[in-house]
C-alpha cells in the first residue's frame, strides 16, 4: 500500500510536471501577424491560373519564392522593435505567407521598414541555416549568392520557347545589388496587417523582349528588384 | 487507495513522455584545432562559425567519399579529386562526371583552403561552404539538387547518426552537410614536403635544388608567393585561348573586360602529382609548362630559361611534394571501424 501510494504520488507530480512543461508561459508581448499576398491589381494570385495583362494578354505564375526579413517597427522614423530573422515565402506553401512577430507589451509604430531579398552579409557567409540553408533552392550554384527572388511562369507576350518567363534576381555586389529596403505604413491595432505585393504594374512594364530571362545579377536584375520593392503596400493602411 | 485505471494510464504516459525529454542530448563533439606552421599567417576560414570536431570532420570525409550526391549514386568528390595525386584528376586534362560527361575546366588539387579566399579557376565561389553546391548540381558532374542528396542521406545508414553526433540534429540540412564538407577540406592540410622541413631547418636543399629556389624565386614567386605557393589572386600567364573551350575566366564572373583570360593561381605545392596542368589541363608534363613560360610574352609571365635552369627549377619544384600529405590515412577512403 505504501509503494502505491509513493508511485501514485509519483505520477501526479509527474503529471503536474508536464503540464507546467506543455502549457504556453505567460503572455508577456503581443503577437503581430503579417499576411503578405501577392495579388494582381488587387486580386490574390494562384498558382497556375490566368491573369489578364492590360491589352486582355494573358499571364500566369508557375513559381513565386522570395525572401523577406530584418523587419523593423518604426516610430516616427525610429526603431523601437526589429527582428533581424529572414523568410522565405513560397506561393506553393501558403502559411510561409504569414509572419509572426512577438512584439514587447503597447508597442508603439507607425511603420514598417523591410528587406526584400538578402543582405551582402548572408552571401558570403558560407552554409547558413533556417530560410536561407542552400537546400531551399534559392542559392546559386555555379556562382555564389542568393537569389532573392524566383518568379517564373508563362506570358502571351514573352518571346521566350513556350512563352515561359524565368526571373532569378538576385545580386550582392555594387553596384548590382538586389537586397532593397521598403517602408509602409502600419499600426499597433489590430494585430495584423495585410500587405499586398501588387505584381499587376511591373509586368504591364517588363520590355518582354529583353527581360523575360534575368538569370544573373546585372543592371536588369537591378532594375527588376527596385520595381518589385515598390510593389508592397498595406492592403488597409 | 483506490484510482481509476485512466490516471495511471496518463500517469504512465506522463511519466515516459518527461523521461524521454529528460534524455541527455548527443555527447559534444570533440574539438579539433587546425595545426600549421608557426610563421603561416592566419586563415581565412571563419573557424567560430563552423567549428572544427572530429565528428563533423568524420562525417565531411563520408560525404566526400560518398557517391550518393550525385544523380545515379556514381560520382563522388573522390571521383575526380584522389588523395593521391593531391586531390587532383590524374590524367584527365577536364573532369569527367556523370555519364562520363566532360566539363570544361581541370579538377583542381585541393589542400590548405582554410587560406583560399575564392573557389574555382575563376573565382565564381566566395566560400568554402558553398563550393560543393556547384559540382552537385552541375548537369555535367553531379548533376543532382542538394534537397535531394538531402533526402536520400537521410534514409542511408549511418548518416542520421553521424549528423546527431557531429551537429546534435539527426535531420541532415543543407548547412549541416555543407559544412561537414567543408570541415574535412579543412584538414587537408600540405605542409610537410622537404620545402617544409628546409624551412623549419630539419634539412637542406642539395646545389640544384638550390639553384631551382633562387630561379623560382626570381620567375615565379610572385604568382607562386609562399608558403602556399599563390597568391590566391587571378592572373593572365599568357595561354593562348582555346577556341574550343573559349574560356575567358574570370571576366564571366566580373564582367570587367581587364579580367578577361584571368584564371585563379594554383598553389604549386604537390606539383609532382596534380599533372595535367593548367585551367583546362593542357600541359601532361612539366617540361611542357615550363616550356609555355620560356616562350610567352605575356607581360610579367615570361621566364628566361636555359637547360640546366629548368632542370634545376624542376628539382626544386619536386622538394615541393608531400608524401606525407599524399598518404595520410585520414584523407583517404574512410573504413569501417
Amino acid at each position: 500500500m505504501q509503494y502505491r501510494v509513493t508511485t501514485w504520488l509519483s505520477r501526479q507530480t509527474a503529471l503536474v510536471l508536464l503540464a507546467l512543461w506543455l502549457l504556453p508561459p505567460p503572455a508577456s508581448g503581443q503577437a503581430f501577424r503579417i499576411e503578405v499576398r501577392p495579388v494582381w491589381r488587387g486580386q490574390a494570385i494562384a498558382l497556375d491560373k490566368a491573369v489578364q495583362g492590360p491589352a486582355g494578354d494573358s499571364l500566369l505564375f508557375h513559381t513565386l519564392k522570395f525572401y523577406l526579413g530584418h523587419f523593423e517597427f518604426l516610430n516616427h522614423g525610429a526603431t523601437v522593435f526589429q527582428d533581424p530573422g529572414y523568410h522565405l515565402l513560397d506561393l506553393e506553401a501558403e502559411n510561409s505567407l504569414d509572419l509572426l512577430f512577438k512584439l514587447p507589451e503597447n508597442l508603439h509604430f507607425d511603420s514598417l521598414r523591410f528587406a526584400f531579398g538578402t543582405d551582402s552579409l548572408s552571401n558570403v557567409s558560407g552554409a547558413l541555416g533556417g530560410a536561407l540553408d542552400p537546400s531551399r533552392g534559392m542559392y546559386w550554384s555555379w556562382q555564389s549568392g542568393y537569389i532573392n527572388a524566383k518568379i517564373e511562369g508563362q506570358a502571351e507576350r514573352s518571346p521566350a520557347r513556350g512563352h515561359h518567363f524565368q526571373l532569378h534576381l538576385g545580386g550582392y555586389l555594387p553596384p548590382a545589388e538586389t537586397l532593397r529596403k521598403v517602408v509602409v505604413s502600419a499600426a499597433p491595432k489590430p494585430r495584423h496587417l495585410r500587405l499586398d505585393w501588387d505584381l499587376a504594374s511591373f509586368f504591364e512594364q517588363i520590355d518582354w523582349p529583353t527581360q523575360h530571362s534575368i538569370m544573373s545579377p546585372g543592371p536588369a536584375a537591378a532594375q527588376a528588384a527596385t520595381r518589385l520593392a515598390q510593389a508592397f503596400r498595406n492592403h488597409a493602411p | 487507495m483506490r484510482h481509476k485505471p485512466v490516471f495511471q494510464t496518463i500517469g504512465t504516459v506522463a511519466a515516459l513522455v518527461l523521461l524521454a525529454f529528460a534524455l541527455p542530448g548527443p555527447p559534444p563533439p570533440d574539438p579539433v584545432t587546425l595545426r600549421y606552421p608557426a610563421h603561416w599567417r592566419a586563415p581565412v576560414y571563419d573557424f567560430s562559425k563552423n567549428p572544427l570536431t572530429r565528428q563533423g570532420i568524420e562525417l565531411g570525409r563520408r560525404l566526400f567519399y560518398d557517391p550518393v550526391l550525385s544523380r545515379d549514386s556514381t560520382v563522388s568528390c573522390s571521383s575526380c579529386h584522389l588523395s593521391f595525386t593531391a586531390f587532383a584528376h590524374v590524367d584527365h586534362a577536364l573532369s569527367h562526371g556523370i555519364d562520363d560527361r566532360i566539363g570544361r575546366r581541370n579538377a583542381p588539387a585541393l589542400m590548405n583552403l582554410a587560406w583560399a579566399r575564392h573557389l574555382m579557376w575563376d573565382g565564381a565561389i566566395n566560400h568554402l561552404d558553398v563550393q560543393a553546391l556547384a559540382p552537385i548540381s552541375h548537369p555535367d558532374e553531379m548533376d543532382e539538387t542538394l534537397a535531394h542528396v538531402l533526402q536520400k542521406v537521410q534514409a542511408k545508414q549511418p548518416y542520421p547518426r553521424l549528423f546527431w553526433e557531429a551537429f546534435g540534429d539527426s535531420s541532415a540540412t543543407g548547412e549541416h552537410l555543407l559544412k561537414a564538407l567543408s570541415q574535412f577540406e579543412l584538414t587537408l592540410l600540405s605542409d610537410r614536403s622537404q620545402y617544409d622541413r628546409v624551412q623549419a631547418g630539419l634539412d637542406t636543399f642539395s646545389r640544384q635544388e638550390q639553384s631551382g629556389y633562387h630561379l623560382f624565386r626570381q620567375y615565379c614567386a610572385r604568382c607562386h608567393e609562399e608558403p602556399f605557393f599563390t597568391n590566391f589572386s587571378f592572373e593572365n600567364n599568357g595561354l593562348p585561348l582555346d577556341t574550343a573551350l573559349r574560356d575567358l575566366g574570370r571576366m564571366a564572373i566580373t564582367g570587367q573586360a581587364a579580367d578577361s583570360l584571368k584564371f585563379k593561381v594554383p598553389t604549386l605545392r604537390n606539383i609532382e602529382f596534380s599533372y595535367p596542368y593548367m585551367h583546362d589541363g593542357r600541359f601532361r608534363k612539366l617540361r611542357e609548362v615550363l616550356q609555355h613560360y620560356t616562350q610567352t610574352t605575356a607581360p610579367g609571365a615570361r621566364a628566361e630559361l636555359s637547360a640546366t635552369d629548368k632542370a634545376d627549377l624542376t628539382a626544386f619544384l619536386l622538394t615541393l611534394t608531400d608524401r606525407a600529405f599524399l598518404f595520410d590515412p585520414a584523407f583517404g577512403f574512410p573504413l569501417e571501424k
